[in-house]
C-alpha cells in the first residue's frame, strides 16, 4: 500500500468552499499538533510558573500559531488561515485544553492576524511574501490583543519592546520560515498540487 | 450520581464566548471571582466529576501563579491589583471553558451547534470523524518518532520533516474517511434527516442575553475592584 | 436490476504519470457474487473507487470513457442518491466510520439518505437482526475487531439498501472466523436480498461454492479477464518451512501477553529470536502478527517481559531500543524520513550500525541488484509501490540493527524483485548475524530460504516442527 490516491488538488477558485476532506485533513493535523503541544507543554509550564511567564508566552507563541498559516499555504483559499486556526483551537479545547474559553478566542484572533497578512497580498501570494505578511499580521494583532487580554499594558515599556521582539522572532520562525520549509517539502512530494 | 441536564450546549457556548470576550477587557478582580464561583456552582449542579474538576484546576495553578507573580515583578501602576486581575482571569477563562467541555459530550456539542447555530454539517461530522481517530493518531505519532529513531535521527519540533510526515498521514487518512462517508451517502451541503434531539427553550436565550448584558454593564459601567 | 459498468475507461492519477487503465471495459453482472483477483498494486482499489463514483472526486482524472450506473455517469450522481444503488466497504475497517458507536453510525448513514425520522429506529433494528448484531448496538466501533467492524460496515450498507456492494480487500484485517462469517453474510445478502456483490481479494480461499464469477486483473496490461471457477479449487501446496537447528540469540521474551481493544491476541509466550537466522511469523489475518512486531519494537503495550541480552526492555529508552530492534513497516510511507530516495539511502549510510560492512561499493551493488540505481533522484512518495518497498527494505538493512523485524516486506513485488529482496535479506542477516523475523502472506518462493516458522494461532505462538534439517 502506498500513497497514490492522496493527491490534493488546490481549488483554483478563491471561493470559500470547504470539502469534507479539507475539514478532516485539518482536524487530523490539529490533533497531531495537540499531541505535540502536550509533550512540549512541560517546558512551557516550567517557565510559566515563574514571573517569566510573559517570556514563555511570547517564546512559544509561534508554535501555537503554526496551524493557521499552514492551512493557508496548503489549501490556498481565502479564510483558510482563520478557519484552520479555529479548527485547531476547537480541537485543543475539546480534547486537550487547560486554557478553557481563551483557547477559542485566541485562536480566532491569531487566525485573523494571519488572514490579514494573506489578504494584504490579495490572496495571490502563498509563498514568501504571503508568509512574511501573515507573520507580521499575527504578531501585531496578537500583541494588541495581549495588551488587553494578558494585561501587557501594565508592563513597563522596556519589557514590552523585549516581548514584541521575542514574539516576532518566534512567530517569524515557526509560523513563517518553518511553514515555508514545510510547504516546499510537501509540494515536492507531488501529493498536493 | 447521574449527571443532571444542564443548559443547552449551544447556549453554553454563546455564554462562554459572550462573556469571555468582554472579560479580556474588564479590569475587575471581583467580577472574575463572581464568574469563577458561578461557573463552579453550575458545574456542581450538573454533578460533573469533582476529582477531574479539582485536577484541572490544580493543573492551571502554575499558570495563574506565573501571571500573578509577573505583574509584581514587571508591572507598573497598581501592581497588586494587576497581579490579582490577571491571576484570577486565568481561572475565570478556565472555568468558563469547563462549563462547556466538562458538561457536554463532543458529539452533542457539535450537533447542537449544527442545529441551532448553523455550523455546517461538513464541519460537525468532519470533526467527529477525525476525533474518533484520536487513539490511532497518538499511536501514529509515536510510530513516526520511532521510524526516525530507527534511522539514528530524532524529530524535533523545529524540523519540517516531522510536519511532512504528519501531513502525509493526514492526507491519507482524511481521504479514506471522507471517501467512506461519501460512500455512505454523506453529501456536502445537502439536506439530511435530523434525529438528534436537543431542546432549546426560549428562556435559555433570554438568560444568555441577560447574563452577557449584565456582565458588560457590571464590567464597564460599575467597574468594581 | 441495476447495472454497473465501466465503458472504455482510461484513468490516471497525475497528468505526468502513466495510465492505470487504458480503455477498460468491465460489467458487473447484476444479482451475482463476483470475485476479482490480481496481485497487490495492480489497480483493484483504483477500479473499485471508480466504480463507486469516488474517483475522480477523491483523486486522479478520467481520460476517456466513464462508469455507468443505471444509465447515468456514476461520478455525477449525488452521493445521497448514489448510496442507495452502490456502496463500498474499504480495506482499512477502522477508517470508514464517522461516528463512535454502532447505532450512531447507522443513524448517520440513514440521515444522509433522508430516511424519514420515524423509520430510522426500525431500519436499524432490522439490519442488526439480520447480522445478529443486536447486542452490538451501543458498542464503540474502535473497540471492535476488524471482522466485527466490517460486519457493521456491511450492516450500514444493507441499511442504506444499496443494490450493489463493492468490497475492496475487506478481509485484510479480519481473522479466519471473521472471514468465514462475512462470506456467509455476503452470500445471504445476494440470495435473500438480491444484492450484487463484487469482492476484490488476493486470497482465493473460502470462495468455492460462494462466488459465481471469477475475474482476474492483470497488472501489465490492465484488462479484466474472466476465469473458470475451477481455479478456486486451489492445489494444496503448503510451502512449509523446514526447521533448522536454532542458534542462541539476544532478543527474547518471557510470558508475553498481548491485548488490544479488549481482545486477547497472545497469552504467555516464550521465545528467543536466533541470531543470524530468518524466521517466518505466520498466522491468519487479524490474528495479531503486526501487533507482536510492534510490541517487540516497543510501539505497543504488552504484559510480560521482553529483553535484550537479559536486560529488560523497560530499562532502555525508545531511542536506544530502536538502535537494537529495527522494524520494516507494512506501509512504506511510514518508513521514509527523507524526501528523495538518495537522501534516504545516505541517511542510513551515515548512521549505519555496521559502517564497515556497508561500504559505498556494497551499497551501489545492492541498489543495482534491486534495480533502484536509476530512481535515486526521485521523491520517495512518487515511486511505484514495489520501488517504495525495496527502498524501504534496503534503507533498514543498511541500518543493520541486530534484530530486524519485517512486516510484509514483499507485498506488491514482482517475482524477480522478491527473489532479489529475499536474497539480500538472507545475505545481510547471515553475514552480520542479525536476527530476523518476517511476516509474509506470500509463501511461494519465500519459505525455502527461511530457517524456522512461528505460527500465531489461538493466542499461542508455536514453533512449527517442519522436519528438522541440520543442513
Amino acid at each position: 500500500m502506498f500513497v497514490k490516491g492522496a493527491i490534493f488538488l488546490i481549488n483554483q477558485s478563491k471561493k470559500i468552499h470547504w470539502t469534507l476532506r479539507d475539514v478532516i485533513f485539518l482536524a487530523i493535523i490539529a490533533i497531531f499538533f495537540g499531541i505535540i503541544y502536550q509533550l512540549w507543554s512541560y517546558a512551557y509550564y516550567a517557565l510559566a510558573a515563574t514571573p517569566l511567564k510573559p517570556y514563555a508566552n511570547d517564546l512559544t507563541l509561534g508554535v501555537w500559531i503554526m496551524a493557521g498559516p499552514l492551512a493557508g499555504v496548503l489549501l490556498q483559499k481565502a479564510g483558510a488561515s482563520v478557519i484552520g486556526e479555529m479548527l485547531a483551537a476547537a480541537v485543543e479545547m475539546l480534547l486537550f485544553s487547560s486554557w478553557g474559553a481563551s483557547t477559542l478566542l485566541s485562536g480566532f484572533i491569531q487566525g485573523i492576524g494571519n488572514e490579514l497578512g494573506f489578504a494584504c497580498t490579495g490572496y495571490r501570494n502563498w509563498d514568501k511574501l504571503g508568509l512574511i505578511c501573515s507573520a507580521l499580521g499575527s504578531t501585531i494583532i496578537t500583541f494588541i490583543w495581549d495588551l488587553f487580554q494578558s494585561g501587557y499594558r501594565q508592563y513597563s515599556f522596556s519589557l514590552l519592546i523585549g516581548l514584541f521582539v521575542i514574539r516576532l522572532i518566534s512567530i517569524g520562525f515557526f509560523a513563517g520560515v518553518l511553514v515555508y520549509w514545510i510547504k516546499k517539502m510537501v509540494f515536492k512530494t507531488g501529493l498536493i498540487r | 450520581m447521574a449527571k443532571k441536564r444542564g443548559l443547552n450546549a449551544s447556549v453554553m457556548t454563546v455564554i462562554m464566548l459572550g462573556i469571555g470576550l468582554p472579560l479580556s477587557f474588564s479590569l475587575s478582580v471581583t467580577l472574575n471571582l463572581v464568574i469563577c464561583s458561578l461557573a463552579l456552582i453550575y458545574l456542581i449542579y450538573c454533578r460533573v466529576s469533582l476529582k477531574t474538576t479539582l485536577l484541572v484546576l490544580l493543573a492551571a495553578l502554575p499558570l495563574a501563579f506565573g501571571s500573578w507573580w509577573s505583574f509584581l515583578i514587571f508591572g507598573t501602576g497598581d501592581q497588586w491589583h494587576s497581579a490579582w486581575i490577571y491571576g484570577s482571569r486565568v481561572y475565570a477563562y478556565l472555568l468558563l471553558g469547563m462549563t462547556v467541555t466538562m458538561n457536554c459530550r463532543v458529539k452533542d456539542l457539535l450537533l447542537s451547534l449544527h442545529l441551532h447555530l448553523k455550523l455546517p454539517a461538513t464541519f460537525a461530522y468532519g470533526l467527529l470523524a477525525a476525533f474518533n481517530l484520536l487513539a490511532r493518531i497518538r499511536q501514529q505519532y509515536h510510530q513516526i518518532q520511532a521510524s526516525a529513531m530507527m534511522r539514528g535521527q530524532v524529530y524535533h519540533l523545529w524540523q519540517p520533516g516531522l510536519y511532512l510526515r504528519i501531513i502525509i498521514i493526514a492526507l491519507n487518512w482524511s481521504g479514506d474517511l471522507a471517501a467512506a462517508m461519501t460512500s455512505q451517502g454523506f453529501t456536502e451541503g445537502a439536506k439530511r434527516t435530523i434525529s438528534f434531539v436537543d431542546p432549546l427553550p426560549r428562556w435559555q436565550w433570554l438568560l444568555t442575553a441577560g447574563l452577557i448584558i449584565s456582565y458588560c454593564w457590571a464590567a464597564f459601567v460599575i467597574q468594581p475592584w | 436490476m441495476i447495472k454497473l459498468a465501466a465503458q472504455q475507461l482510461s484513468f490516471r492519477y497525475q497528468p505526468t504519470k502513466s495510465l492505470i487503465f487504458d480503455h477498460l471495459d468491465f460489467q458487473v453482472e447484476p444479482g451475482t457474487f463476483s470475485l476479482l483477483t490480481g496481485p497487490s498494486g495492480c489497480g483493484k482499489s483504483t477500479l473499485f473507487k471508480l466504480l463507486a463514483g469516488l474517483y475522480p472526486q477523491y483523486g486522479g482524472q478520467i481520460e476517456t470513457g466513464q462508469v455507468v450506473l443505471d444509465g447515468q455517469n456514476v461520478a455525477e450522481i449525488l452521493p445521497n442518491q448514489r448510496a442507495k444503488k452502490v456502496a463500498m466497504l474499504f480495506q482499512n475497517p477502522s477508517r470508514q466510520f464517522a461516528m463512535r458507536t454502532v447505532s450512531e453510525q447507522l443513524t448517520f448513514a440513514l440521515e444522509n439518505i433522508q430516511l424519514p425520522l420515524v423509520k430510522i429506529p426500525q431500519q436499524i433494528e432490522k439490519v442488526l437482526a439480520v447480522f445478529n448484531l443486536d447486542s452490538f448496538k451501543q458498542r464503540k466501533l474502535q473497540t471492535l475487531s476488524g471482522g466485527e467492524q466490517q460486519r457493521v460496515a456491511l450492516a450500514t450498507v444493507l441499511a442504506l439498501d444499496s443494490q450493489i456492494i463493492l468490497l475492496d480487500e475487506p478481509f485484510a484485517n479480519v481473522d479466519l472466523t471473521g472471514r468465514k462469517q462475512l462470506l456467509h453474510d455476503l452470500k445471504q445478502l445476494q440470495l435473500n436480498y438480491q444484492k450484487t456483490i463484487l469482492v476484490a481479494d488476493h486470497d482465493l480461499s473460502g470462495y468455492q461454492g460462494i462466488a459465481d464469477h471469477l475475474y482476474h486483473l492483470d497488472s501489465k496490461t490492465p484488462q479484466i479477464t474472466s476465469r473458470p471457477l475451477t481455479e478456486l479449487q486451489q492445489s494444496a501446496t503448503s510451502w512449509p518451512v523446514s526447521l533448522h537447528k536454532l542458534n542462541s540469540g539476544d532478543l527474547s521474551w518471557q510470558q508475553l501477553t498481548l491485548v488490544t481493544a479488549k481482545r486477547q491476541l497472545l497469552t504467555g509466550s516464550n521465545f528467543t529470536l536466533p541470531r543470524g537466522q530468518l524466521g517466518l511469523l505466520s498466522g491468519e489475518n487479524g490474528v495479531g502478527k503486526s501487533t507482536l512486531l510492534a510490541a517487540l519494537s516497543q510501539l505497543h503495550p504488552y504484559q510480560g517481559q521482553i529483553s535484550y541480552q537479559q536486560k529488560a526492555a523497560q530499562k532502555f529508552n525508545q531511542q536506544h531500543w530502536n538502535q537494537l530492534v529495527g522494524l520494516v513497516f507494512q506501509n512504506s510511507s511510514d518508513q521514509f524520513v527523507r524526501l528523495s530516495a538518495q537522501d534516504e539511502i545516505k541517511l542510513s549510510q551515515k548512521n549505519s550500525l555496521q559502517p564497515k560492512y556497508w561500504t559505498i561499493k556494497r551499497i551501489i551493488q545492492c541498489l543495482q541488484q534491486l534495480d533502484l540505481a536509476g530512481i535515486l533522484d526521485q521523491v520517495c512518495y512518487q515511486l511505484s509501490g514495489g520501488q517504495q518497498k525495496k527502498l524501504q527494505l534496503l534503507s533498514m538493512l543498511i541500518m543493520a540493527q541486530p534484530v530486524l523485524l519485517l512486516d510484509e516486506p514483499f507485498a506488491g513485488l514482482d517475482p524477480q524483485s522478491l527473489k532479489q529482496a529475499l536474497q539480500l535479506i538472507r545475505e545481510t542477516a547471515t553475514q552480520l548475524q542479525l536476527s530476523s523475523l518476517i511476516v509474509s502472506h506470500q509463501r511461494a518462493g519465500v519459505t525455502e530460504k527461511l530457517d524456522y516458522e512461528l505460527e500465531l494461532a489461538h493466542q499461542q505462538l508455536t514453533l512449527l516442527q517442519g522436519g528438522l534439517n541440520n543442513g
